[in-house]
């Protein structure tokens, strides 16, 4: 079912101001906690709780946005970039921690180090094709965070070890705000450089590497410097944001900077929203955070799950968010956005047309 | 436009054409690519002089898509050697090759699927010949060009997966004309084609030639290698069986040995 011009052009305005709504509400709430309005008497919008989540779900538009390049855009299945987040967290925070830099002029030296890495490890990495690449490319992030937790210099443990990394706190006020904004900043960045990306000569050699990497090369593609340049892309914003939270959260260990978790949620996110496209991934982070946030019961408004005791929440999470993986690969191929573009609805005819594309 | 001497009637795979090689713009001596112990282009030397149609016929399995895999950087060579415009190409990655103007095509094709067909012209105008890659804006409208000249146009806006086989060929083809080759490689743009199709893919690939394009065709339709081509290179088992005019080369015994087996050929001897 194709639905006219006229009314596909009414949907995607329909869905265009529902959604400036939204990221205004979004953007402009939390400064309603801002002192000077507060003794103003403006209603509080957003409590500290509800933007420290929200800065959390920013962070993933930034990584999901980010994984879009090498594998969405290039194709290029990366089950590793939590590493960039690793090496953007670590970066920041030992330049901050121990050399006691000031956290401004630590975070730009987060993308730098990260897309270096990427370019050394994305050099043979990117040779690998299709599962081979997926699979080395998750050893990398699963290596790494090892690396950094067990590396010892002098009998002590170089990057803060087991017990982690603790970060002075910054001093400045209305922090949460402060770093929600910064985030916001990253985010806007990563998705700018996608819409960038897409209408560049370097985003078509990446598609059309995509697409068939041999006619690609012999119609002139550098296709080992595009592939590589896309990695350090995607590793640059990723770092980014891992630069970020290292001094927003204050502590860093393996544990919360190198989880797989973290890469396998931004993968699911840029599927969910729409691979290969400049705001699928971001619809997808948002929806599968707040999806996960719930499931979780850190939000506000929960509910009871039946027959789920509070313990086991997380694991529940974990099976419906492998369940969706399934369903959104199965029948949503081409990701949420393609509703909200208006060219497509949501029918059965839809999801039996999908089924037809995804199964063999 | 005749042929130069000395090239007409067939000169051996060994017999050295020295005197031209400085006017050839292709080059290939003794080129040899093996897969494991077989030899599958052995020994090939041949030279491809500026606006040439050559064609390159032969056997299943005789080594010519090999032989064009190394030409265009696809595969490296084990031995020989291959030279462009007096230059070794050598060693070459395909991009590299392509930047200089040597173009191809796919037997089987290779369309960029997600991609509209004006896209995928657009891809060979905004990379291919290192001389004159366009912008983004130019690189679409040079896409419409090669696209008419193709017969195209009128699918400009169609997603390639909804193409039928004859227009994936023209595809094929348009997307390395828009690269600007001055060196044209085609694997089969024929093959699977009708008398009709065949007709209009003649066409097209005369219009190219006009161009100034050097081409060099592999192809089993003989109609299309004595239509079209002034020279043609017979392989048999990775060597260069014999070149020559279409029309000798086809009646040579040695060919029609190879192409139908030796004692068929007795039988149509006698």
């Amino acid at each position: 079912m194709i639905p006219s011009v006229a009314s596909a052009q009414r949907w995607r305005r329909i869905f265009l101001v529902i959604g400036a709504i939204l990221a205004a509400y979004a953007l402009l709430a939390p400064l309603t906690s801002l002192d000077a309005l507060q003794s103003l008497n403006v209603p509080l919008l957003a409590d500290k709780l509800w933007f420290r989540i929200a800065t959390y779900i920013v962070m993933f538009i930034v990584l999901a946005t980010a994984w879009n390049i090498i594998g969405g855009i290039t194709g290029y299945a990366a089950f590793g970039n939590v590493a960039f987040f690793g090496i953007g967290a670590y970066t920041t925070g030992m330049l901050v921690a121990k050399a006691k830099w000031p956290f401004l002029l630590a975070l730009p030296l987060a993308p730098v180090l990260a897309a270096l890495f990427a370019v050394l490890v994305g050099l043979p990495l990117l040779r690998l094709r299709g599962h081979y690449f997926a699979v080395a490319s998750l050893g990398v992030g699963v290596a790494l965070g090892e690396l950094v937790q067990n590396i010892d210099y002098n009998g002590q443990p170089l990057f803060g070890g087991a017990s982690g990394l603790f970060l002075p706190i910054y001093s400045i006020d209305n922090r949460g705000l402060y770093f929600f904004y910064l985030m916001c900043g990253a985010a806007a960045l990563a998705i700018g450089v996608t819409w960038w990306v897409l209408r560049s000569r370097f985003g078509y050699g990446l598609i059309a590497i995509r697409e068939n990497e041999e006619a690609a090369a012999v119609l002139g593609v550098n296709t080992t410097a595009f592939k590589v340049a896309a990695f350090a892309l995607a590793a640059a914003l990723t770092g980014i944001a891992g630069g970020i939270f290292s001094q927003w959260n204050v502590f860093i260990n393996q544990d919360n900077v190198f989880s797989i978790e973290y890469n396998v949620q931004m993968i699911l996110m840029a599927l969910l929203g729409g691979t290969g496209t400049v705001f699928g991934p971001a619809a997808g982070a948002v929806l599968l955070q707040l999806l996960i946030q719930f499931l979780g019961g850190s939000l506000p408004m929960s509910i009871e799950l039946p027959f789920v005791s509070t313990n086991a929440r997380p694991i529940v999470a974990q099976i419906i968010l492998g369940l969706l993986l399934i369903v959104v690969v199965i029948f949503i191929p081409r990701g949420v956005i393609d509703f909200f573009g208006g060219r497509t609805r949501l029918s059965w005819a839809y999801l039996r047309r999908s089924l037809r594309e995804t199964s063999l | 436009m005749s042929s130069p001497p000395g090239r007409a009637l067939g000169a051996g795979p060994t017999s050295p054409q020295g005197g031209e090689a400085a006017t050839a713009q292709l080059e290939l001596r003794g080129v040899t690519k093996r897969f494991g112990g077989v030899a599958a282009v052995d020994g090939v030397t041949f030279e491809v002089g500026k606006g040439e149609i050559i064609g390159i016929i032969g056997p299943n399995g005789a080594g010519k898509t090999t032989l064009l895999n190394c030409i265009s950087g696809v595969y490296k060579l084990d031995g020989g050697d291959i030279r462009w415009e007096g230059a070794s190409i050598k060693g070459m990655a395909p991009h590299r090759v392509a930047a200089l103007g040597i173009g191809r095509t796919f037997q089987i094709v290779k369309p960029f699927g997600s991609m509209t067909v004006r896209e995928n012209a657009a891809i060979g105008a905004l990379f291919g010949n290192a001389e004159g890659r366009s912008g983004t804006k130019l690189a679409f409208e040079k896409a419409d060009h090669v696209l008419e000249l193709v017969g195209l146009k009128a699918k400009a806006r169609t997603q390639v997966t909804s193409l039928t086989i004859p227009d994936r060929k023209r595809l094929e083809v348009a997307r390395a004309v828009a690269a600007r080759p001055h060196l044209l490689l085609l694997d089969e743009v024929m093959a699977g084609l009708n008398n009709v199709e065949i007709d209009e893919a003649l066409d097209m690939v005369r219009a190219v030639h006009e161009t100034g394009v050097t081409v060099l065709l592999i192809e089993h339709v003989m109609r299309v290698i004595v239509g079209i081509c002034r020279r043609a290179i017979v392989l048999n088992f990775g060597q260069v069986l014999m070149q020559g005019e279409p029309e000798v080369v086809l009646r040579d015994e040695r060919v029609i040995e190879a192409y139908l087996g030796e004692r068929y050929a007795k039988r149509l001897r006698a």
